[in-house]
């Protein structure tokens, strides 16, 4: 019998189950079901509202990436879920019988619960159509209230500015980025913004999005009001479990999985921002809502859904991202702040720090001599975040590399002697292949 | 597939191979003229120094030339946010008119084997050189002057590790 695969969810891990799907299983029935019209990457939307891109150039595979992949992709959304009878069933009506179901429903854009924050004008920045609405307003739009300043936030507010918008971005938090950046960094970041003529202020308490027909401005708890025409919210997502009521899939703060990626009712797995998996770090379940994490995800589901038992390795907290032509890779716990804005105290008991010149830094973050978070501003410097980003994944003791360090650049060979060290700890075929060149 | 390896034995750190990607990837695909008109970019492919004191002496090797593994499943394309990043035929390249620069690839190569510089670098197993190969396909590989670049699969160049090392002239015969 033809097996049936049903997908919910068409973005980064979706994607690439079906692809993963199709390529092993040539014959099976593959149905991608997806509440958006068509695929598109969410994390270039900032591009296309700066205008750097224009919609055709939104797509991460080709528009006929599902037909080519013969797979059936279906425009609906899906409204429940019956695990005893494996139905899912769609806004339009029907009902699709599944033998593996992937739940890779992704994340929505939480809002502030302040008063007139659904009012029109107020937008995420997670949808297509998010973007095609704040951009049908610029014409009658001077000035922009940004609600947030992490990533998302501050991708809006540079596109904005750079769209020729009097930008200001209102944080909760004593720095901006603050799930990415430690304080020193982030005032980096703050002083670009400022120099490019965006606003910002920290410690900001939004309390009301103010207006009748138009929105006028928006509220701080001290009374203050800045003036704007429109407001974007970038204050971070929430797993979509919509789907989830009335089924006994267990879930925490996103989707439970295991290491093989399973939920807790059989037959269903979970991929992507929706899916609280290992975090290679943290040593509990947690959901890195990142793109590269979903789309790994998607394979290593759709993989163990053909029954080839395939251990999710996790993923963990890093990030990179550009502002006005200076780069920054972040990467650890040990960067965040401990407290309620996600780090832990006693992450690190040392760090290393060199400010060459402006615009160039380097900050890594240790523990008992391994990496444990590190910060790199600049394009010569990122060079080096991912030769210490597996470093720190495999928690290897770089006590005799640790004067390098912050010299470091894409020097795998530098580190080599480590990694033969540890070679148990480096499996994939690549390293191997270099533990044996240099062991001649 | 054919990739490129280097045996650290014969690699004496010259560093040709960096030079000869480097012009490889100019339009004018030449060293004179490629510097007089600034098209010089970074090179795809490094030279490294194996290991920092006290390893250097323990490993044996003083220096290896590194550049993208063509891996499989390939972190750099799972991190790609425009797709530019891709598999062909077993080899991993950018699309460079699609990179927009957010260096998700250059965060999760463990290698470190791509360059940001405006857009993603990377060993790309000189396209252009088809139909104009000297005596090797690649560019480093006809560059290295003692031999220590290989093209071919793993399985042989281990065969070439075996061998006791000579010097390019005794092999010649």
């Amino acid at each position: 019998m033809t097996e049936r695969y049903v997908i919910i969810g068409a973005s980064a891990a979706g994607s690439s189950a079906a692809e993963t799907l199709r390529r092993h299983a040539p014959k099976a029935q593959i149905t991608v079901v997806s509440d958006e019209k068509i695929t598109y990457s969410k994390p270039l939307l900032s591009y296309y509202l700066a205008g750097h891109l224009g919609e055709e150039q939104l797509f991460f595979k080709a528009p006929d990436f599902y037909e080519r992949y013969g797979t059936q992709r279906i425009h609906a959304r899906a409204v429940g879920l019956r695990p005893e009878k494996s139905i899912v069933e769609l806004s339009d009506g029907q009902k699709l019988q599944y033998d593996k179901l992937l739940l890779a429903t992704g994340a929505a854009p939480r809002f502030p619960k302040i008063e007139g924050i659904r009012r029109e004008g107020v937008f995420g920045l997670r949808k297509l159509e998010d973007a095609q609405g704040i951009l049908a307003r610029l014409p009658s739009t001077k000035r922009a209230v940004v609600l947030g300043g992490g990533l998302v936030g501050l991708k809006a507010a540079a596109a904005l500015k750079e769209r020729g918008l009097s930008v200001t971005v209102l944080v909760d938090s004593p720095h901006v980025l603050s799930q990415m950046l430690d304080e020193s960094s982030a005032r980096i970041f703050e002083k670009i913004f400022e120099q490019n003529g965006v606003t910002i202020y920290t410690k900001a308490k939004p309390v009301a999005v103010l207006g009748t027909q138009h929105i006028e401005g928006v509220q701080l708890a001290s009374g203050e009001v800045f003036e704007c025409d429109v407001v974007v919210v970038g204050k971070g997502v929430d797993p979509r479990l919509e789907l989830l009521e009335g089924t006994p899939i267990r879930k925490d703060y996103g989707i439970l999985v295991d290491d093989y990626l399973r939920t807790s009712v059989e037959n269903i797995y979970a991929a992507g921002d929706v899916a609280q998996a290992r975090d290679v770090l943290r040593g509990e379940p947690w959901i890195n809502a990142l793109w590269p994490c979903a789309v790994e995800q998607g394979r290593v589901a759709a993989l163990n859904m053909l029954g080839r038992a395939m251990s999710y390795r996790g993923s963990m907290r890093m990030n990179s991202v550009q502002f006005f032509g200076v780069p920054v890779i972040s990467a650890g716990l040990a960067v965040l702040t401990p407290g309620p804005l996600g780090g832990r105290p006693g992450e690190h008991d040392e760090t290393l720090e060199s400010r060459p010149a402006p615009g160039i830094y380097r900050k890594i973050f240790l523990k008992d001599e391994t990496i444990v978070g590190f910060v790199l501003v600049g394009e010569v410097p990122i060079e080096a975040a991912g030769v210490l980003r597996i470093l720190m994944e495999r928690r290897v003791n770089v006590a005799p590399i640790k004067e390098e360090l912050l010299e470091l650049g894409p020097d795998l060979g530098r580190v080599l002697p480590l990694i033969v060290e540890h070679k148990e700890r480096f499996v994939e075929r690549e390293f191997q292949e270099l533990v044996q060149t240099v062991g001649v | 597939m054919e990739r490129l390896f280097c045996d650290p034995r014969r690699c004496v750190g010259c560093r040709a191979c960096e030079i000869a990607c480097a012009v490889e990837h100019t339009p004018s695909k030449d060293l004179f003229r490629s510097v007089l008109n600034g098209e010089l970019g970074p090179p795809r492919r490094r030279v490294q120094t194996v290991g920092a004191e006290p390893y250097r002496v323990a490993i044996g090797g003083v220096a290896l030339s590194l550049s993208c593994h063509h891996c499989d499943p390939a972190p750099c394309v799972d991190a790609c946010i425009t797709g530019a990043m891709h598999k062909e035929n077993g080899q991993t390249l950018c699309d460079t008119e699609k990179c927009v620069g957010c260096w998700m690839c250059v965060m999760s190569c463990p290698y470190g084997a791509i360059t940001p510089r405006v857009k993603a670098l990377k060993c790309d197993l000189c396209p252009d050189r088809r139909g104009r190969t000297g005596r090797s396909r690649y560019a480093c590989v006809e560059a290295c002057p003692t031999e220590a670049l290989f093209a071919g699969t793993f399985e042989e160049f281990q065969r070439v590790l075996a061998e006791p090392i000579r010097a390019v002239w005794e092999g010649a015969q």
